[in-house]
């Protein structure tokens, strides 16, 4: 198999090596010949794919391209877009055509970029492993029988199999960073407020943040620059300027200060993957970073903070969901309370349900307090061991996850155990900080991830050692084992 | 920390969702789970921290009071099943 | 058992900006159904609220004119409940934190004293859009329109003692909200409507009752009704030993009751918490300072001034002053006509209001400018025509809409001022009533009355009255 990286690509199609409808072409050749086997795409993009990159090609011959002219890329089913179905991975979403663009993903076609398909994941992004689909698990192309992590596991295994060069995600509690780490590819979650939520379906608003599955650093520091930038339709979005990510990622990191908290290493972790992880360190120590042992004192309690923040906005974030103005809608309902609950106990599957619960529980009168109230502030306690970290060091480091891929089906029936997949990485959710996951080595013959946390806006800091990493390691560039046509 | 069926009852019925009485016994095992875990937050101390609603200290951007939408009815109506004369409809309610 | 009522209303007052509180959409009233639903209004997957700069400017007006505090950071909540109008499933309001707390206003209560009546908080929220039962045969028809809209939800202290205190309370909200010009008070189109809170406790206690809400109330009248029938429900069940049910009830003014509402919507747990798509709003001092610099003069300043620049009674220049259009016409009418201010009030609080009320008319309805009633009050006072006339005219300009002198003119209303033509016709009278004539110099005064009536009737009202008089009675002692 041959996976490019968009560098490549791009360097291909200005050379005239290759058409953009050729790459189009090949891709959708591969799509069709495996992703029956990985179920990473919900719809395809054909048609309007190739008419645009038909165009593409007339701009490329004219010397008339942009950053991403020609490009093509895959997009989480989360982000909204204008005339493709969107489903979020849901029966509720199913035939649901938005009449807009996701601002992010019109930064992408403002730029060039072709999108191909929608990719396969969690239900409105709530799990982390593909198994909450609605149009079934996504398959690790490390082996078929594993999950590949999710929610985001659809735009992860299309990278990591080479059914997509580059695809877009989101990550509210480390969906981009988890199935990065278990497909073997890069995955960035930019700060929050650096990307737009705009047209990004709601999970937990304070949370969500979109980011990028790549092959390589240098690969998501090119899409970043067009995919990040303040949007007036967005409050939360932020008003900084986007640096140019792509040209600073040579910038030596001599001297670099690089904590590494005790308390990644309490339990869960084992000592093959605790090996693989030390082993990376060396060479981030051989490119001159020096390490530290720092504390980060409430880490523990990310997970059940998480789970009380999280639920609590989506309990609220998807009382849209009643099949009035769109989604889901059951033929025969007289009267309007089972209306209510018919759609959504029709549109909505077992995880989706259980977060709402929860959620709707932890803000109901009498629990507010002592749920909601007291989470918000151990996040603010989560969000200052962080800032006091960050006193000391330039980044921390860590594991993205305590173990690499598991067998689907292994852990559905157990939420908590499910949850506590997420240890690592829902603290730089929780503290609005961007971080990164890129291959590190392998356990158990299966890919392992390392986890960069930079301060806020600090996305170029995580990219440049990604990508001094990726300069003399060659983990990024392991690819799964041929798979076979169906 | 053990949840009561009538309480997921309740709770459920707020958030307009039903669960089925099959499912009603793991959905109630799995949600006690998920609050146990919650538990744990009880074991810090909190006293004069602020809740943090937002992972950036940022305050509300204003925008101008013009008018921006135009009238896209068709449009946005397509993705609704019962619609007529430009109506959403739903089963009657009784006010 | 002597009970006493503790009054308390919720006001929600929809702010008269061109577009809505989180969306560009327009807030025109009677739009065609979801024709001003944007996506954001639909609460489509991934839309986002972005506030509106004017609506936080009105918020603070309103604030500074009832001399309550401005939060210098205020938070926007959601309210949870699932209803076919709310198409988030949530409507955005603020809870905890207000922008507007702790301000008061003055009524006059019942035996004409000052009241001073707490304003609990003001705060921003969205409106919902309406749900139409008797559309279609099965069905609700949902018009979205509506949602998103800013409301100023003012909330006062249970401080009013009686339906007549609410119905004050309830006018002097209205009347500052049209001042301020941040909403048009338009009760008929939903754009001022009002809940009352309603409990009895006896007499003295410090205690308060159970209380019931009656929703929607959208006239002053219905306000003081629904009010004082509410009371004897509660007073009746309470002598009777029974007890007040918490509940959410509506008016009906076809036969002046209220009952309960069949809808659960109080049950409702709202789980409100902040909404994690806005973050909390700053206002500062400079923002305060620059609104209030531009607040426009209050009723009462108003009044005074009234007394002592244009020199009209006090009870006249309230009634002006209360309603802002009439006040901006009264002054333009003495902008261009001052030699007789009273007139002019007198003239406004009969004339011109009859005629408004007649035609169900607003001022700038019944299209006479003031410069035009100026021109009419002007002839009056130069004699052109007599009082009595003028009424008359005033009725042509209003429905001919011509100039005052061309109306004069072709009816040929000028006021006979000349002894010379009202001598004749005086002594034609005279000669044509000698009884009534004896009577009079026997000493029936009121029989001049007679002669003036005779001669106005020949003059077809022409004749100017004084001027009548004063010859009749010249003639009467010279014959």
């Amino acid at each position: 198999m041959e996976r490019y990286t968009l560098k490549n690509l791009a360097a291909m199609l200005l050379s005239k090596d290759i058409s953009s409808q050729e790459i189009l072409e090949m891709y959708m050749q591969r799509i069709s010949d495996y992703d029956k086997s990985l179920n990473c795409y919900i719809t395809l993009n054909k048609d309007d794919a190739f008419e645009k990159s038909i165009q593409a090609d007339r701009l490329i011959e004219s010397g008339n391209t942009l950053s991403l002219t020609g490009i093509p890329y895959a997009g989480k089913d989360i982000f909204c877009t204008q005339g493709i179905k969107t489903t979020c991975g849901s029966k509720m979403l199913e035939n649901f055509i938005p009449p807009y663009d996701a601002t992010v993903i019109s930064n992408l076609s403002n730029q060039g970029a072709i999108l191909m398909g929608k990719t396969n994941m969690d239900e409105f992004a709530m799990g982390s492993s593909n198994e909450t689909s609605y149009f079934g698990p996504a398959h690790n192309p490390w082996d078929l029988a594993r999950s590949p992590g999710g929610s985001s596991g659809g735009s992860a295994v299309a990278v990591a199999a080479g059914l997509a060069p580059i695809s877009l995600g989101t990550d509210t509690g480390g969906s981009i960073r988890q199935p990065a780490a278990f497909t073997g590819i890069t995955g960035l979650k930019p700060s929050y407020g650096r990307c737009s939520r705009y047209g990004m379906v709601a999970f937990a608003s304070s949370l969500d943040q979109a980011g990028i599955l790549a092959l390589t650093a240098e690969d998501a520091a090119i899409l970043l620059e067009s995919l990040a930038g303040f949007d007036p339709l967005d409050s939360t979005s932020v008003e900084t300027d986007v640096p140019k990510y792509s040209q600073s990622l040579d910038a030596s990191i001599e001297g670099k200060t690089v904590g590494i908290p005790k308390e990644f290493f309490d339990e869960g972790l084992d000592s093959e993957s605790e090996k693989v992880f030390f082993n990376a360190i060396k060479i981030y120590e051989s490119l001159g970073v020096q390490f530290q042992d720092i504390s980060l004192p409430h880490l523990s309690l990310s997970v059940p903070t998480y789970y009380v923040v999280a639920p609590a906005e989506c309990s609220s974030n998807l009382a849209r969901y009643d099949g009035i103005r769109y989604g889901y809608r059951h033929d025969e309902t007289d009267d309007l309370d089972n209306f209510y609950l018919t759609n959504r106990q029709i549109g909505f599957g077992a995880e989706v349900k259980r977060r709402i619960i929860t959620g709707t529980y932890v803000l109901s009168t009498g629990y507010y307090d002592a749920y909601y109230l007291k989470a918000q502030k151990v996040r603010q306690l989560i969000s200052e061991d962080f800032k006091q970290a960050f006193k000391s060091v330039d980044a921390i480091m860590g594991p993205t996850t305590q173990t690499p891929a598991f067998k689907i089906g292994e852990k559905i029936d157990d939420p908590v155990t499910m949850y506590m997949n997420d240890i690592y990485t829902i603290s730089a959710n929780l503290a609005g900080l961007p971080a990164i996951s890129h291959p590190c080595g392998f356990v158990q013959s299966l890919p392992f991830g390392l986890q960069i946390i930079a301060p806020h806006f600090a996305e170029g800091e995580l990219l440049n050692l990604t990508h001094l990493f990726q300069q003399k390691t060659d983990w990024h560039q392991k690819q799964p084992p041929d798979l076979k046509k169906v | 920390m053990s949840i009561k069926k009538t309480d997921i009852a309740y709770i459920s019925s707020l958030s307009k969702l039903k669960i089925e009485d099959i499912e009603i016994d793991n959905f109630t095992r799995q949600i006690s789970d998920i609050l146990e875990m919650i538990q744990q937050l009880e074991k810090v101390d909190t006293d004069g921290i602020e809740p943090m609603a937002h992972p950036l200290n940022m305050k509300q951007r204003l925008r101008m009071d013009e008018v921006t939408e135009e009238n896209q009815r068709d449009l946005y109506q397509e993705n609704a099943v019962e619609v007529e004369q430009g109506f959403y409809k739903v089963p009657k309610v009784i006010d | 058992m002597e009970w006493e009522v503790v009054i308390g209303l919720e006001i929600h007052a929809q702010l008269s900006c061109k577009s809505k509180i989180f969306s560009g959409s327009s807030t025109n009233f009677g739009a065609e159904q979801n024709t001003q639903a944007s996506l954001i209004d639909l609460g489509y997957p991934g839309v986002l609220p972005v506030l509106n700069q004017e609506v936080v400017v009105m918020a603070i007006k309103f604030g500074l004119a009832v001399n309550a505090q401005i939060s210098e950071r205020s938070i926007f909540a959601r309210k949870n409940y699932f209803y076919p109008d709310l198409p988030k499933g949530y409507q955005i309001s603020q809870y905890e934190l207000p922008i507007v707390f702790n301000g008061s206003l003055e009524i006059q209560d019942q035996k004409g004293a000052q009241k001073k009546i707490g304003i609990t908080r003001a705060h921003l929220e969205e409106d919902a859009g309406k749900s139409i039962h008797d559309k279609f045969k099965k069905t609700t028809a949902i018009d979205l329109n509506r949602a998103g809209t800013p409301l100023l939800e003012i909330v006062s202290e249970p401080e009013l003692s009686s339906p007549e205190e609410a119905r004050a309370y309830m006018q002097k909200i209205h009347q500052i909200v049209k001042y301020l010009e941040i909403c048009d008070g338009n009760m008929q189109e939903g754009s001022f409507r009002c809940d009352a809170n309603v409990s009895l406790k006896p007499k003295n206690a410090i205690k308060l009752g159970t209380r019931t809400e009656i929703k929607n109330l959208n006239s002053f009248k219905f306000v003081e009704k629904a009010i004082a029938y509410e009371m004897a429900r509660q007073e009746e069940l309470l002598n009777g030993g029974k007890v007040i049910v918490q509940e959410t009830r509506l008016y009906d003014s076809n036969i002046d009751e209220t009952r309960a509402m069949r809808t659960k919507e109080e049950e409702n747990d709202y789980r409100y918490f902040p909404d994690p798509d806005l973050l909390p709003l700053e206002i500062d001092q400079s923002m305060i300072k620059e609104i209030r610099s531009q607040l426009p003069e209050f009723f009462e300043e108003k009044v005074q001034r009234y007394v002592n620049d244009f020199g009209i009674k006090e009870n006249d220049a309230a009634k002006i002053a209360n309603t802002i259009e009439i006040a901006r016409y009264f002054e333009e009418v003495i902008s261009v006509f001052d030699s007789n201010n009273q007139l002019v009030a007198s003239w406004i609080l009969t004339e011109l209001l009859s005629a408004m009320n007649r035609n169900d008319l607003t001022v700038d309805q019944l299209g006479v400018s003031p410069k035009s009633f100026a021109k009419l009050l002007q002839r009056i006072t130069d004699g052109t025509i007599s009082g009595k006339i003028a009424k008359e005219v005033f009725i042509s300009m209003i429905h001919e809409k011509k100039d005052v002198d061309d109306i004069i003119q072709s009816q040929g209303l000028e006021q006979i001022s000349d002894e010379r033509d009202i001598v004749p016709i005086i002594v034609e009278v005279l000669d044509s009533f000698p009884d009534q004539l004896e009577e009079y110099l026997d000493g029936k005064e009121k029989i001049l009355d007679f002669f003036v009536g005779q001669v106005m009737q020949r003059t077809q009202g022409r004749a100017n009255p004084s001027l009548v008089n004063e010859i009749l009675k010249k003639t009467i002692k010279n014959n």
